[in-house]
């Protein structure tokens, strides 16, 4: 074994991180700010994720939160789900971690340019959505208008609530959020239902309008549905995230294909015309 | 370049190619079955007979391969090449043309480093001709290999489709070459297997092919992942860590698209949940995907999921099956 030289790169080798602060942002999601040891940027896209490492645990793959105009660090949303995102949620700042990465194909930034905006998240699909808002709210002038549809299962599910505040609170954007149910003994006193609820009195020119959909799976056909009811009917309207399973990010494993591309490497940002007729895609 | 050798001539190339690569030869089992194993220049070869029961594929992409090691600082080290690189010898057809869908895989940006430590000035020996079971007739490759020797009656014309297979052969007799347009005459009758994959294909690419007639196929199916595990272009694995003290051992092991975690996400979402559903990724990847992506069949016809499969549903028969329900003529 010899470490990695410039002609003896691998593929696989993990990049050293250092975790410079941790946050709780709900009881199952913690946020993590991360900074490459050896000084660099990451250099990612919005929509682009990093193979997280824990040595003895392999990699998960985890997309990235904010946006690369933010310098100086990077931000991971993470649900304990398993066994490594488990062992993430037990780290205190100053730990090591690995990422490789970035990986996959970013949201279409060129596409959005000048459109309306309607930028769809469910559950844990804000953490990359984040990525995205955080990079328009810095050029806002660059879209005719944007909005941000949000929707989590309970009060106590909803993603940085802090930045939802400040988003409401924004010029630049009119944003909304709903949670699927709110127990009577919750404090809650917003929106309640479905996001489609939050999509029956959204108004958009439906010509100049590009939707931007990231979720869990059973969100995607109700969500598409609606928007085509909308008018968003055309080619490059309607954007979207795809989850599979990720075992390397970079189009080898094999065990994130859909028909015949690559979610990792082909996505996992798609247009919906590019996959909506491949069998079990949506 | 054509050459001819006879059984001197053939060891005197394997004793030299043996001095600069790790040989590995064709050899016959105790069992019966033929596998490649390290040239000792004593053990016998076996230069006839049915298919190597293991792909060869599994020399650059084997069942456990280490990507890397990682030291509790986080640094990382990576495996080196070994000194002297592989020689396969004995390849028919098939496997040279897996060897060559792989090739093209691993190799697609980013290439993957794991597979051409392996692959990399690695020297591949077709042996085809006479060379079947009872020196029956075996196509001839594509040219993917360095060397190709076609067995013809008690020698080998040696074709050099690379320049170091032309290196190696340069001080060897001139071949016959008619011999070898008689061996090329033989090939052209050798299609049949490559027009089924053809027509299942195209059911395929043509959704003609209704969820019933998975749901039956899968029904028969034991879930032993012999078909993925025995087939040389199956490329799909998953990443295993080991710890041992200070250093933990990061490895790819061959994966399973039969298996029912092999798409299962965390969050219990699984677009390959259900038998039917993952019997026909098995089939419609090789012949429609594959297709799609690479321009080729990801099936190379060598036959061994085929052998393999205790139930009868490798891809041949699942082709044969689909082409006798749905094919031409069939409502
Ligand atoms: C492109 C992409 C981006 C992502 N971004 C994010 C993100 O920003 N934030 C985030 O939190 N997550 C994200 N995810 C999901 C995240 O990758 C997974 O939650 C993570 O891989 C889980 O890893 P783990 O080791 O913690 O869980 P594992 O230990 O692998 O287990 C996960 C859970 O699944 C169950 N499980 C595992 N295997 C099986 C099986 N065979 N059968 C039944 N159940 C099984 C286990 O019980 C466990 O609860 C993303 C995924 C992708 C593909
Ligand atoms: S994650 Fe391995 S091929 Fe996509």
């Amino acid at each position: 074994m010899h470490p990695p030289t410039v002609d003896n790169q691998s593929i696989y080798a993990p990049r050293s991180c250092r975790l410079l602060a941790v946050s709780k942002l709900t009881p199952q999601e913690k946020l993590f700010r991360l900074r490459l040891e050896d000084g660099r940027e990451l250099n990612h896209q919005p929509g682009q994720f990093v193979q997280v490492s824990i040595p003895g645990l392999t990699e998960a793959p985890i997309s990235i939160a904010s946006s690369p105009t933010c310098k100086g660090y990077f931000e991971l949303g993470v649900r304990k789900a398993g066994l490594l995102t488990g062992a993430l949620h037990q780290l205190q700042p100053g730990a090591q971690i690995g990422i490789r990465g970035p990986f996959g194909r970013p949201f279409q930034l060129e596409a959005l340019l000048g459109k309306q905006l309607l930028l769809l998240a469910g559950g844990c699909g804000l953490a990359p959505l984040r990525s995205l808002i955080q990079y328009c709210q810095k050029q806002s002038s660059a879209y005719s208008a944007v909005q941000i549809l949000y929707g989590a299962r309970s009060p106590q599910d909803l993603l940085f609530k802090d930045d939802l505040e400040d988003w409401q609170l924004s010029t630049n954007f009119n944003c909304r959020y709903t949670v699927d149910q709110a127990p009577a003994s919750s404090c809650y006193d917003g929106e309640t239902g479905l996001l489609t609820r939050l999509l029956a009195d959204v108004q958009v020119e439906a010509d100049n309008c590009c939707a931007v959909l990231v979720g869990p799976p059973p969100m995607y056909q109700p969500v598409i549905s609606a928007l085509h009811r909308m008018g968003l009917n055309g080619p490059q309207q309607i954007m979207l995230s795809l989850e599979r399973q990720m075992r390397c990010g970079v189009g080898k494993c094999g065990h994130c294909t859909i028909d015949h591309l690559y979610c990792c490497s082909d996505g996992p940002i798609f247009w919906l015309e590019e996959v909506e007729h491949l069998r079990g895609a949506l | 370049m054509l050459k001819q050798l006879n059984r001197a001539d053939l060891d005197l190339l394997l004793t030299q190619i043996s001095d600069e690569y790790r040989l590995q030869v064709p050899q016959l089992l105790a069992d019966g079955t033929r596998q490649l194993a390290g040239y000792t220049g004593e053990a016998e070869l076996s230069l006839t007979g049915e298919v190597l029961q293991r792909k060869p594929s599994a020399f650059f992409f084997p069942q456990t391969q280490r990507l890397l090691d990682i030291d509790t600082a986080g640094a990382v080290a990576v495996p080196q090449p070994a000194e002297k690189p592989l020689a396969l010898f004995g390849l028919n057809q098939a496997d040279l043309a897996g060897i060559r869908f792989l090739d093209r895989f691993f190799r697609a940006a980013p290439a993957d480093d794991a597979y051409l430590r392996q692959r990399n000035g690695a020297l591949l020996i077709g042996l085809t001709g006479m060379a079947g079971p009872d020196n029956c007739f075996l196509s001839l490759s594509a040219g993917d290999c360095d060397i190709e020797l076609v067995a013809v009656k008690e020698s080998w014309l040696a074709l050099g489709h690379s320049s170091d297979g032309e290196k190696l052969l340069q001080n060897f007799p001139e071949g016959d070459k008619t011999q070898l347009v008689r061996m090329r005459h033989l090939n052209e009758g050798t299609a049949a297997e490559s027009d089924l994959l053809q027509q299942a294909s195209q059911l395929l690419i043509e959704d003609r092919v209704p969820d019933q007639f998975w749901m039956e196929i899968a029904d028969r199916c034991i879930l032993c992942s012999g078909c993925n595990l025995v087939c040389p272009t199956c490329s799909c694995f998953c990443v295993q860590d080991r710890n041992r003290g200070e250093i933990t051992e990061r490895s790819r092991v061959w994966d399973s698209c039969q298996l029912d975690a092999f798409m299962r996400e965390a969050s219990g979402h699984n677009p390959l949940g259900t038998d039917a559903l993952r019997t026909r990724r098995r089939i419609h990847h090789k012949l429609a995907a594959d297709v799609e992506r690479w321009g080729e069949f990801g099936c190379v016809a060598c036959g061994r999921c085929d052998r393999t499969c205790p139930t009868g549903i490798g891809m041949m028969a699942v082709a044969e099956e689909m082409v006798k329900c749905f094919g031409p003529g069939k409502p």
